[in-house]
């Protein structure tokens, strides 16, 4: 065997890779050349470098990785503890089948208005100028009364609505400020998850800030609610948020909501929580809120249950 | 049951295999089991090669969430290690393409407790001995990380599993779906390409 071939040869046998054939050749001519040796020695000690490469995954980690998958599995097979992201879907395809559903005319004689927001909001006229403004054809009519009257024909009173489009940029002032508007549009549960899902990475400005924190605990949906709690996550260690989060964490119905809420405020270590997380740790029903109470409380040196 | 981790290629393992079919009959238990003996390791694969705690975490999240999702489908033509090892190298291998594609490589190891300074293995060691050695053992560190970037996915991949989770190259290659020879071969030019870049350090 050559010089060239053995050096070919050399990482594999390192690593007991080879044929016993190719070994035996290999250790014969390693043991009458002594450059061959070296190049052994070197792969040796490369090999040794790389070990003390070697990670560890910390223990932490590893327990957190379980309780995730845990809560993940439960969330497959029960509906009540189903992972944030899962409920979410849920809740917006909920939403969006009652929207749906809320579109159909209810009945010959009346045509349900869908009032768009923009064109009750923008005054006409108003010639806003960064977006572009484009009336659609799109009219909605809400049908008041029908009655016959007394020559035998029919009066109908009805309110119109015209539909129409703006767009622009998501920091535009006019555009914001109908986000803003839609977040609260109390008969559409599917408008007010688009538009604070659209205003979650704003939550720089005060104004947003408070419509989210508005939107987590006042608003009847889920979606919208969990919608708020993502765009709350970069702020999340200021201290009103930090209200509202215990305030959902403590009194939310929705278990998403409550696994949102519990992770934000675990991310970081806070003794002003010690009495809340007790509290929770006695008294809640998600296995995966208890959880991350409970690890959070140790990490803190805090006893786990109150007594 | 960890010898049941170790034992990489092994078609037949009495315990693995009547841990699967409880797992495959709704068996929460044993499904937890499994995991159990293989996530350490699985983790560890993912953090040796991701070198980041949140990627980790995701691998770890995906791929047990595929297992248990398709562990019906799984017929035992394989072992269940070399069947789970499938999952997470795809994903793994995944993650690596992007990263290349991104040209992205997390400096630092982040983990539950914070930013861990990848050093910390050489320098915690290296605590009592003298700043020279100190010094020597942080360049090489960096030597060494930066010559495993430079390997392609797949070479990273097969010398991961190799040098660090001791797989033999008969098992890598039918986790990755190749010959033991094509393992090899792969074997083989990460080997090369690591002397060349590290061959002055040893």
């Amino acid at each position: 065997m050559t010089c060239d071939a053995v050096r070919k040869l050399i990482p594999l046998y390192y690593y007991g890779e080879l044929t016993p054939e190719e070994e035996d050749q290999a250790e014969a001519h390693i043991h009458d050349c002594a450059g061959c040796a070296r190049q052994m020695e070197a792969a040796r000690s490369l090999a040794a470098a790389l070990d003390r490469r070697r990670m560890e995954a910390p223990a932490a980690l590893l327990d957190d990785c379980r309780v995730d998958l845990a809560a993940a599995v439960r969330g497959l097979g029960t509906h009540s503890s189903r992972r944030p992201w899962r409920l979410w879907l849920e809740a917006v395809e909920a939403t969006l089948a009652g929207f749906a559903r809320w579109r159909q005319p209810l009945g010959a004689v009346a045509l349900i208005a869908i009032g768009f927001f923009a064109a009750r909001l923008i005054p006409a006229g108003s010639g806003v100028s960064a977006p572009s403004l484009a009336p659609s054809e799109a009219v909605f009519v809400n049908v008041r009364s029908a009655q016959p009257d007394s020559a035998g024909r029919v009066r109908i009173a009805y309110d119109e609505t015209r539909r129409r489009e703006i767009s622009g940029a998501i920091g535009n002032r006019e555009i914001q400020g109908l986000l803003l508007a839609a977040a609260h549009e109390e008969d559409d549960p599917g408008v007010r998850v688009e538009s604070v899902g659209l205003l979650k990475d704003q939550a720089g400005s005060s104004e947003v800030r408070d419509a989210l924190l508005n939107a987590l605990l006042h608003d009847s949906n889920p979606g919208v609610r969990l919608k708020a709690l993502e765009g709350l996550k970069p702020v999340a260690a200021e201290a009103p948020v930090r209200g509202a989060l215990s305030q959902a964490l403590q009194f939310d119905d929705n278990d998403a909501v409550r696994m949102q809420a519990v992770d934000l405020l675990t991310m970081r270590r806070d003794n002003a929580m010690v009495g809340v997380l007790q509290n929770l740790v006695q008294k809640e029903d998600n296995g995966y809120v208890r959880l991350k109470c409970e690890k959070a409380l140790k990490e803190m040196n805090a006893s786990i249950g109150t007594f | 049951m960890q010898e049941a981790a170790g034992s990489a290629g092994a078609r037949v393992n009495p315990d693995v295999d009547s841990l699967v079919r409880a797992a495959q009959r709704g068996d929460q238990d044993a499904f937890e089991q499994l995991v159990r003996a293989y996530d350490q390791s699985v983790l560890r694969l993912a953090m040796n090669l991701l070198r980041s705690a949140e990627d980790a975490r995701d691998v770890y999240q995906e791929a047990f969430l595929r297992v248990y999702r398709n562990l019906h489908s799984f017929r035992f033509d394989c072992s269940f290690h070399t069947w789970l090892y499938r999952i997470v190298t795809n994903i793994c291998l995944d993650q690596l393409r992007r990263r290349k594609v991104r040209k992205e490589e997390p400096a630092v190891v982040e983990t539950a407790e914070g930013v861990l300074d990848r050093m910390e293995g050489f320098e915690e060691e290296s605590a009592m001995a003298n700043p020279e050695r100190v010094t020597w053992n942080r360049q090489l560190g960096r030597r060494i990380d930066g010559a495993l970037e430079e390997l392609t996915p797949r070479e990273r991949m097969v010398f991961e599993l190799r040098h660090y989770q001791g797989l033999r190259l008969r098992n890598i290659g039918e986790v990755l779906g190749t010959s033991e020879e094509a393992a090899k071969n792969c074997f083989f030019r990460a080997t090369q390409k690591m002397r060349t870049l590290l061959g002055d350090l040893v």
